[in-house]
């Protein structure tokens, strides 16, 4: 599946994962949080070796992954309460989490009830809610309406500054890259590669200004340049 | 009630009265050997609960019932998680389940009196075996059905396998068996006057045939008139209970 897939994530780093469809992007987030085991090669966050999931990693998932029969307090809740946080913990923290992403008011409501947009906070609210050191999007906002996701992209960068953590974000739209990657990994072909890296040397922190920036613009045309030639000739081939 | 409720349900309150004066019409015009009026129905079960019988067989069938249908519940509803979970049994035991599920439990009787006889526990598992295959089905159906997405969230926030049957497996598959408790109330009472009918008579059943060999054709239309109400009002039950589990599943 991946050959010479080689990285490190820094501590209060954004590394954003491109690539053509069916590369390998989403398999490599899962082999990340260990819900998929690699037979060779090893994984690393920290001092400790990933062969399942582990404590300190948490995923945002593209389908959300919200229990519809849950409240949007006992979604959040769930991961702290996984991790063996007591009740006293968790009525402290779950609050503050769900207002951190925007969510204040809507405790009580269900998954149904709710837009794409806000499930997806609740979603990032209940990954956050385990303060991890490392999380794990894997195309969070591929799966709302193009106003939604600018929105949920510049969430997050505020988010992210009141909280940096390290975070792999995979992603098919090369703006998301651009804009929220300290560096963009290109990924190409079956088996999977890096194709290359490229470091994202505009200032932090990323706002709406950003995407106004020339620098911004040079980026996200060399992302596409490099992606382009991949996903031309993953294109093109015939499944064996 | 308002205007509104009195306009949507004048069809259905119309079509009742409608059944009633048809029932009353047709009684009066037919031997008494056959039908009663439905005035006459009503006097007749006013008698019997006077009397104080009704309600003894009444306790007695409930207590026939309500046995048979926990018992299926509990039998039911972990095996039926159980089955979900573990693909080797599931294999092994479906057909059994699917041809049982199928079969006229009626067909059964006649085995059940040879092996067990008179008593109330023949009687109990009749109900049981009407009662328990619905809600076995549809709870291996229902948590058959749960995304893989949802196990492996489970997995990621590093769920036990205890954790993720109580937080996860089980209310995902609540309404489904909420849907197979709903059609086993229904069968359960069937199989309820079955045994009763069948096998020692006793409750509603015994009341039916009673009065049938004594040609009471009022009493024979009171108890059934009582057992459809008590149908209709189980299954408007059953329809709640499941409604209120099922609220999220949209």
């Amino acid at each position: 599946m991946f050959r010479n897939i080689d990285f490190d994530v820094a501590e209060r780093e954004i590394v954003a994962i491109v690539g053509p469809s069916g590369c390998g992007k989403t398999t490599l987030l899962r082999c990340i949080d260990g819900l998929l085991p690699h037979d060779a090669g090893e994984i690393w966050v920290g001092n400790q070796r990933v062969e399942e999931p582990i404590a300190g990693v948490a995923m945002v998932f593209q389908h959300f992954g919200l229990f519809p029969w849950k409240t949007v307090f006992d979604n959040v809740a769930y991961g702290l309460r996984m991790a063996g946080a007591s009740k006293a913990e968790v009525e402290r923290k779950v609050p503050e989490f769900i207002k951190l992403v925007g969510l204040g008011g809507f405790e009580t409501a269900f998954p149904y009830q709710m837009s794409g947009g806000m499930q997806q906070r609740c979603g990032l609210a209940r990954a956050l809610a385990v303060e991890p050191n490392v999380l794990l999007m894997d195309e969070p906002f591929a799966a709302v309406d193009a106003q939604t996701r600018e929105i949920l992209q510049f969430e997050l960068l505020r988010i992210w500054d009141e909280r940096p953590t390290a975070m792999i974000f995979v992603t098919h739209s090369i703006e998301e890259a651009v804009l929220l990657g300290h560096r963009v990994i290109v990924l190409k072909g079956r088996p999977s590669s890096i194709h290359e890296t490229i470091v994202i040397d505009l200032p932090n922190p990323r706002t709406r200004a950003t995407l106004r920036e020339p620098r911004f613009a040079e980026l996200r045309e060399q992302v596409w340049g490099t992606l382009m030639r991949e996903a031309r000739e993953a294109e093109f081939v015939l499944e064996r | 009630m308002t205007i509104g409720a009195i306009r949507r349900n004048a069809p259905l309150w119309i079509s009742i009265g409608a059944g009633v004066a048809l029932w009353e019409i047709a009684g009066r015009l037919t031997s008494a050997a056959f039908m009663v009026p439905f005035s006459e129905t009503l006097v007749r079960l006013w008698q019997l609960i006077t009397r104080g019988e009704f309600l003894v067989q009444l306790f007695d069938s409930a207590e026939l019932f309500l046995t048979g249908f926990v018992l299926a519940l509990i039998v039911g509803a972990p095996l039926g998680m159980l089955l979900a979970r573990v693909r080797l049994l599931r294999i092994g035991i479906e057909p059994y389940i699917m041809t049982l599920y199928a079969t006229p439990m009626v067909a059964l009787i006649p085995f059940i009196l040879s092996l067990m006889g008179f008593g109330f526990a023949p009687k109990v598992l009749v109900v049981f075996l009407f009662a328990v295959f619905p809600v076995l089905y549809n709870t291996v159906e229902g948590a058959r059905s749960i995304k893989p997405e949802m196990i492996e969230v489970a997995k990621s926030y590093r769920s036990t396998e205890w954790s993720l049957w109580r937080e996860v497996m089980l209310p995902y598959t609540l309404p489904y068996m909420m849907t197979g408790v709903r059609q086993a109330i229904g069968r359960a009472l069937v199989g309820m006057i079955a045994a009763e009918f069948f096998l020692s008579s006793t409750g509603l059943g015994q009341l039916i045939m009673g009065a049938s060999q004594d040609f009471d054709t009022a009493g024979v239309f009171a108890s059934i008139l009582v057992i459809g109400l008590i149908g209709v009002g189980l299954t408007r039950l059953g329809l709640m209970i499941e409604q209120h589990f099922a609220h999220w599943r949209q």
